[in-house]
This record gives structure tokens, sequence and C-alpha cells, in this order.
């Protein structure tokens, strides 16, 4: 249906209503189509008055999308008129009225009744991150920085997850200002996004090298920059934090592996004792690899060629400096068939150890318990993103650890249609918001770049202090 | 009364309305249905002024004085709200909003609801909850309609007044119900055993167990009424269970009078463990033939989440034989989980038993998992793939060609 462009008296409604197939639903319908069109206000108040004369009410859901049309088009003493008559009208209202007079009174100058509804809806329900996205961004807006950041903290404590649009606003409304304790928030702010390894994009990165070179006193510099492979800075010349973990991180990290992904709920599910036990005492007499190859995945590189040609230009490969490698498969790699030749298996096995599991045992659990073994110098192979894994572990903070883990240890044999392996060297720099005081390394994300969760960004943002 | 009150109304709103409301007069000339008396004089006043200039606010007035003294007397009454009304508040909020809400709420199911752990799960809740009730309501309609149905022919037939005359007296239902019984307490004897393994009770959540013990009962239901009986035997069955408390739900009485086997042992205990089967989707063996002479056990789980393992872990723990379907032999896949609801299974397994035919069984998997039967053996399909690949790629002609020519000579040599 097409919205009329004029207020139409109650007869021209009447007429509407009847010549439309589904008359129950006209007006619904109706104002649905006036949000799409954002027809002008009039209209939908000439709806509404044929609606009260003729029932004598207004259905809520009506009141609801006039609201988000008044909203659409930023009328405040429209929203808050309709508001008093909500009040009257219903005990409570519900989250979708709420989140529509929230965001409409937040953008206007009555904002702090914004601040009064939020307390509102406190009452019967936890708010949405987006009543307080629109709260705060119409505090800091305002300048009132200090209100801003006790809404932040409220919303943090409640487990609700920021969205970057709103750590930005605080970024780009503090520019300029002065005080010890706002610029303590703000490093809050970017320690929050290490702790939960967010990297922001472009334009979130610029308001922060704004803020930071708008502080009154402070000589801050910002540069962008790409990091070298060694980990270098190129601008300062700092050396980024390594990837490894500490000690305490790596021992939690090694016993979360062997309790969720390889116990589990039941370990029968990915093994079997008997066998989880066999393949300790091997690994425990072995110690230690310096890499432990996924010789399944390894094997299906090249698909043109025979299973166990792949593994052994792999184990060739990776054995050049004295490495001590251990290749892990399956039984059935065992039996000599087309696409795993005894000889060449056998000749494998003088140059590296091999651990056969089960044909229906999985072997990434004995790859990542097998690396975890022998320390912090081994890597392994496998072109695995190791998800299901990581989905394994029980709360978020071990699964960082385990992405950090992995950007560091894993070794990608790249470049299938070469003869050669070509490595993916493992970061040696930790991926990361970082910083040593005086200065501050942010990693950024190009709003071009395809975002893909296991890919982290090259590019860096460079900030120091003259 | 009613109407000397109506005849007041409609004149106080019509001339003294504004005099009124300043006296305070309003509340005691009419403290009943308002909305009602409003619209009449409203219409009245249509058709006095038609040729007014629209008045765009007039809703506003009309909202606001229709429910000011309402609000004086209530807003004291519902300032303290206890969570449980507040969510009920909500819940209606919600539902005049246009969301899918169910209309009316057990304290039970509220309570289910607050416990939902996020916004998601209690919107998920309350859509089944809507849903439920729809259905319910359909179902009810339906009746009514065939009810009015059967009383009209029933007058007609009265009508009419014909008896019929017939050898048998009308007792269908229950002298079927005296055969199935007297089929199954044979096969409770003689019959071949059909294991029903009841361990995966903490696997599942509420709902997961009550879907589980739904296709249970109507695998049973199926049991009963087929040529040739299982002897059903539910193993690590403990009496204190979700699964029981669901099963009488079910049965009610007739869960006395069951004709299965129910034990809290499990079935190594029961049965020799050579000749125990268990049936698992993830088993690397595929079942060939159906023997007559083992002992195959369903794990009564329901996974909406697909747990991968869960039951081929039990089996492995215990040393037992596996077998998964050979649903890859015998049907082209398209979409869809490998595991099957618990009466498929049972269809399935009964269809093998009277036939032995697979095709006629794997009939019972749901239509819209598979693109249709493989026609042709699997490896000749096979070597057709590999004919268009290699058409495709151009490649291992060289290869192709070879041994075309080994081929040719070995024939050749034999003649």
């Amino acid at each position: 249906v097409q919205p009329p462009e004029k207020p139409l008296e109650a007869e021209e409604w009447n007429r509407l209503r009847e010549s439309f197939p589904l008359p129950e639903i006209f007006e619904e319908v109706m104002f649905n189509s006036m949000v799409r069109c954002n027809s002008p206000i009039d209209v939908a108040k000439s709806l509404l008055t044929h609606v009260a004369k003729s029932n004598g009410d207004i259905p809520y859901n009506l009141l609801v999308k006039y609201l988000v049309l008044c909203v659409q088009q930023r009328q405040t003493s429209e929203i808050c008129d309709v508001y008093d008559i909500m009040k009257i009208r219903f005990k409570i209202l519900e989250s979708g009225a709420y989140n529509v007079l929230i965001r409409g009174l937040s953008n206007s100058d009555q904002w702090r009744m914004a601040l009064t509804l939020l307390e509102e809806v406190k009452k019967i329900m936890i708010p949405s991150r987006t009543n307080y996205e629109s709260c705060i961004k119409a505090a800091s807006r305002h300048q009132e920085m200090n209100l801003a950041f006790e809404l932040y903290h409220e919303m943090l404590a409640k487990d609700l997850i920021p969205t970057l649009d709103v750590l930005q606003a605080f970024f780009d409304f503090s520019r300029g200002m002065k005080g010890a304790e706002l610029q303590k928030e703000l490093f809050g702010i970017l320690l929050y996004l290490r702790e939960n390894q967010i990297y922001p994009q472009k334009t979130f990165m610029r308001s922060i090298k704004l803020w930071f070179e708008s502080i009154p006193g402070g000589n801050w510099r910002g540069h962008l920059t790409n990091i070298k492979d060694s980990g270098q800075c190129p601008v300062c010349n700092h050396q980024l934090e390594d990837s490894d973990l500490t000690e305490e991180e790596y021992n939690n990290l090694r016993e979360r592996i062997i309790r969720d992904v390889i116990h589990g709920t039941d370990t029968f599910r990915k093994t079997s004792p008997q066998e989880f036990e066999a393949f300790q005492t091997f690994v425990e007499n072995r110690l230690p690899f310096d890499i432990v190859i996924d010789g399944l995945n390894v094997s299906h590189i090249k698909p043109r060629k025979m299973h166990c040609e792949n593994l052994f230009d792999a184990v060739n490969c990776l054995a050049k400096d004295n490495a001590r490698l251990l290749v892990l498969g399956r039984k059935h790699m065992l039996s000599n068939s087309s696409n795993w030749k005894r000889e060449i298996m056998k000749e494998m096995q003088n140059k590296a150890d091999f651990f056969f599991a089960e044909n229906i045992s999985e072997d990434d659990a004995f790859l990542l318990y097998a690396t975890l073994q022998s320390g912090k110098h081994c890597k392994f192979v496998t072109r695995d993103f190791l998800r299901d894994h990581k989905a394994c572990l029980s709360n978020s903070l071990t699964r960082h650890l385990f992405r950090k883990w992995q950007r560091g240890h894993q070794i990608v044999l790249k470049k299938m249609f070469l003869s050669v392996f070509i490595q993916q060297p493992a970061f040696c720099y930790d991926c990361v918001v970082q910083t040593t005081g005086d200065t501050w390394h942010i990693p950024y994300k190009d709003t071009f770049e395809e975002k893909y969760s296991y890919r982290v960004p090259r590019k860096w943002l460079c900030i120091q202090q003259k | 009364m009613q109407s000397a009150n109506m005849l007041l109304k409609k004149f106080v709103r019509s001339s003294v309305l504004p005099f009124a409301a300043q006296h305070g007069m309003k509340k005691d000339l009419f403290p009943v249905s308002r909305t009602l008396s409003l619209s009449l004089c409203l219409k009245q006043d249509n058709s006095c002024s038609p040729s007014e200039k629209l008045d765009l606010d007039a809703w506003k007035k009309v909202m606001k004085s229709g429910f000011q003294e309402e609000v004086s007397e209530t807003v004291s009454e519902h300032k303290e709200l206890s969570t449980l009304a507040a969510a009920r508040e909500t819940l209606e909020m919600w539902r005049l909003a246009g969301r899918s809400v169910p209309e009316n709420i057990t304290e039970e199911q509220l309570q289910t609801f607050m416990e939902c752990p996020s916004k998601s799960a209690k919107k998920k809740y309350l859509r089944y909850l809507n849903l439920k009730e729809l259905y319910k309501k359909n179902d009810r309609r339906k009746m009514d309609e065939k009810r009015e149905r059967r009383l009209e022919t029933q007058e007609q037939a009265s009508k009419t007044d014909e008896t019929k005359r017939n050898s048998f007296i009308c007792l269908w239902a229950s002298c079927m119900d005296r055969a199935y019984s007297w089929r199954v307490a044979q096969s409770m004897i003689f019959g071949q055993p059909l294991v029903f393994d009841m361990s995966y009770e903490k696997d599942m959540s509420v709902r997961e167990v009550t879907n589980t013990v739904r296709q249970i009962v109507l695998s049973e239901s199926c049991n009963r009424r087929s040529v040739d009986p299982f002897h059903i035997h539910f193993c690590n069955f403990k009496d204190d269970s979700l699964y029981h408390k669901e099963f009488v739900k079910h049965y009610r009485d007739a869960w006395g009078k069951l004709l299965i086997t129910a034990t809290d042992q499990c079935y190594t205990d029961v049965f020799p463990k050579d000749k125990l089967i268990y049936l698992t989707a993830d088993s690397p063996k595929v079942m060939k033939t159906f023997d007559h002479d083992k002992i195959y056990i369903i794990g009564s789980m329901v996974d909406k989440s697909i747990k991968t393992g869960v039951s081929l872990a039990r089996a492995k723990r215990l040393g037992l034989e596996t077998a998964a379907l050979p649903l890859e032999k015998y049907l082209l896949w398209n979409a869809g989980a490998k595991n099957l609801t618990l009466d498929q299974m049972m269809r399935i397994l009964l269809t093998l038993k009277d036939t032995g035919d697979w095709k006629k069984a794997l009939e019972f998997v749901p239509k819209r998992k598979y693109c249709g039967f493989v026609s042709r053996p699997l490896h000749e399909l096979k070597k057709s793939l590999n004919l268009i690949n290699t058409l495709k790629l151009g490649k291992r002609q060289e290869e192709l060609r070879k041994q075309f020519a080994k081929n040719y000579s070995k024939k050749l040599m034999q003649k």
C-alpha cells in the first residue's frame, strides 16, 4: 500500500480501508508503509484520529509504530506527548517501545529524559546494549563524561558487550579535554580492547590518534605503520611483546586442553583411556619434539599425489636442521594400500617418530597434547584451524589463550602447487593493543580488509610521547 | 438503570463535560464502561459538523480523557508489583505489540520463562508456547466442527430410521487391542529382543527428554501393531528418572500394563556380550544384513544440538560391536543429519525383520533427506563418476590409455 501524501478525512480513510483486502490489519499495514516511506507526520496523525474516533481507543502497536515515525523525523515534542499518553493508558511498557523512546529522546535536547527512562527499564528487565549506547552517546555529546563513564561501567557490570561505536564516541567527545581521571578511563578502554583481543577499525583508530594528539601538554604523536616480521616497530624501533604465554598461562592452557578437549564429557568420545595412556608414555619417553606434524592433514595437501608421497615431502622438508619430528597418524596408514606404500612409510620412520592412533580416534587432540607437552619452542604443522577444539574449551579466557598460542606455534604449509613447501612462519610478536607507558601500539583493521576471525591485522598505529 | 446512566453520560459528554470535570462530578456520574458512550457521542459530533476542519491532535484528547480518572485510582495499587506479576504484565505488553506470545500462561510456565538464562532463550520459549496454544486452539475448533457434523448426520439418521443387521457386534477397537496384546505377549516369550538404552538423561535438556519419550511411545505402538513384534527392553531405566515421569504422563494407567521389560540393569548384564550390536550413526561399520540372532540396541536420545560420538563412546567403553544403517549405500543423501528418530528406526528394523529388503525398509527415512535410491551398484556409479572427471579435467588420459592397452593385451593372451 502506498500511504497518502496529505492528511485524510475519516470518510476517505474508511474508503481506503474498505478497498483493502484485509480490513482487520489495514491500520497496521498502513503504518508500516508510512514508516518505510517516511511519510509526513500529519498523515499518521490523521489516521490515528480516525482510529480514535471510530474505536474510542488506539491499540498499543499502532502507538509504537507512530512513535517510530516520530523518532525517525526527530519530533521531540510529539515523542513526549505519546509517552505521556502511553503512561496514562498502560501500567508498564515493553522493551520495543522503550528502545524507540530512548533512542528518540537521547538524540534531542530532552536527553535527560532518556536517562530516567533507562532507570524505568531497569526496574523490569536488563536494558539492552543499544539502550546504554544511546544514553552514553547523549551524555558524552553534552560533555558529561563522568555520567557517561558511570553508565559504561554499569553496562560492563551487567555483562553487556559495548559496541565499538560507543567506545569510539568516548574518544571523539573527550578530544582536547583535560583531566587525569578522564585519561585513566580512556586508557582503561584501550586495555579493554587488549583483554578481549578486539581490533578497532580505521575510523575508530583515527579517533584514538586524534584524542592522543589533542591531550593538552601530552606531546603525543601518532604514526601509521606496518610492523616488521621481527616484531620491531619501524617508527620508534620499539620491540613488540612476544607471543609466548607466561608460565602460568601455559600450564593453565595445557591442563585445560587435557581436561576439556581430550577428556571432555567422556574420554571414549575422542579416544580411550588405554590409548591416551599409551600415547602419554610414548611422548614422555621421547620428549622433547621440535615439530609435531598432523600426518593425515599434511598427506592431503596435493590431491594429485599419493598420500604417503605428500607426507614424505613434508617430513623431508622439515627434517633438515636435525629437528626432532613427531608424526601423528592412524593405524590404517600402516596397511599397504594404493595410497600408503609400506616402503615409503618405513623410510619415513627412520627420520621421524610416528604414533598411530586407532582409526576411530581423533588425532588432533594428540597433536595439541604432544606440542604443549614438549614446551614453548615446539611448533605444529596442520592446515586445520582447530576451531572445533577451541570450541570445546569452557571459558572465553582460555579460548583467547588458545588462539594466541596457536598464532605463535602453528606452521602452515602454503602453496600446494609448488614442489617445495613454503613455510609460513608463526608470528613471533603478539598482535594485541599494548603499551609501555610512553608508547602505545594499536593494531587496526582496514575497512576494506576481509575480516576472518583467524586473521590478525597487519597495520598498526604507533603512538609515542616526545 | 443502565439506560438512564447512558442517557446521563451522553448528556454530560456533549454539553457539560468541562463544567462537570471542574467540579469533580464526573466520577460519581459514571463509574462504568466509558468507551462505548464516548464513541457514540463522537459519532454524533461528526454528523453534526461534517465540514469542520481536520483536527490532527484529536486522538490525543480521546486517549487522555478516556483514562485520566482511572489512573488516579489505580496508580497506588500497582506501584508495587511482584516479579511474577511484573513478568505477566510485560508478556501482556509484548502481546499487544504483536510479538508471538501466548494469550494464557500458567504460573509454572511463567516460572520457567523467568528462569531462562538469556533474552533469546526467553523469546524462543514464548514462541514455543504460542505455537502450542495455536495448535491446541485449532484442534479444539476442528473437534467442535466434527461434533456438529456428527450431530447433524445423527439427526438425519434418526429421521430415516433404518436399522442395520450385522453378524458381528461392533467391537473392533477392543478386539484389535486384544489381538495385538496377544501377539506382543507371545513375542515377550519367543520374540527377538530389542533394547532401548535409557542412560542418556544427563546428556539431554528437559525438552529433549520429552521428545525422546514421545518417540519411544510412537515406536512402541508401531511394534504392537506389527505382525511379528520385538520384545522391547528398556535397560538402564531408573524408576525416579525424568524418562519415567514422562512415560507415566503419556501412558497414565496403561504404564503398569505395558507389555515391555523395563529394568535398571545394563544390557550387558541381561544378554551375552557377543550377541549385542549397538546401532549408532557414528559407527565406522555399516550394517549389511539384519541378523535375527543378534540383539540390537538403540540409544534413547534426541540431540538437537548435534553431539557426535556420545553413543559410540558408550559402546566403546563396554567393548560392544557397533553398526550404522547403510544409508549412503542405498540412498543418494541430500541434506540433514544421518541420525534418525527412534520411531523411524523402529519401523526400519521391523520391516527388515519381516522382509529383509533394504529398499523397503529405508522408505521410512524422511523424503526430504535424500534425493532418491541408488539404482545401480555403487562401484559402477563411481566408475562413471571417474569417467566424467577425466573428461572434465582432461588429465590421466595417459594413464587410461595405458590401462586399456594392458587389458587389451591380456585379452589377447587369454585368447
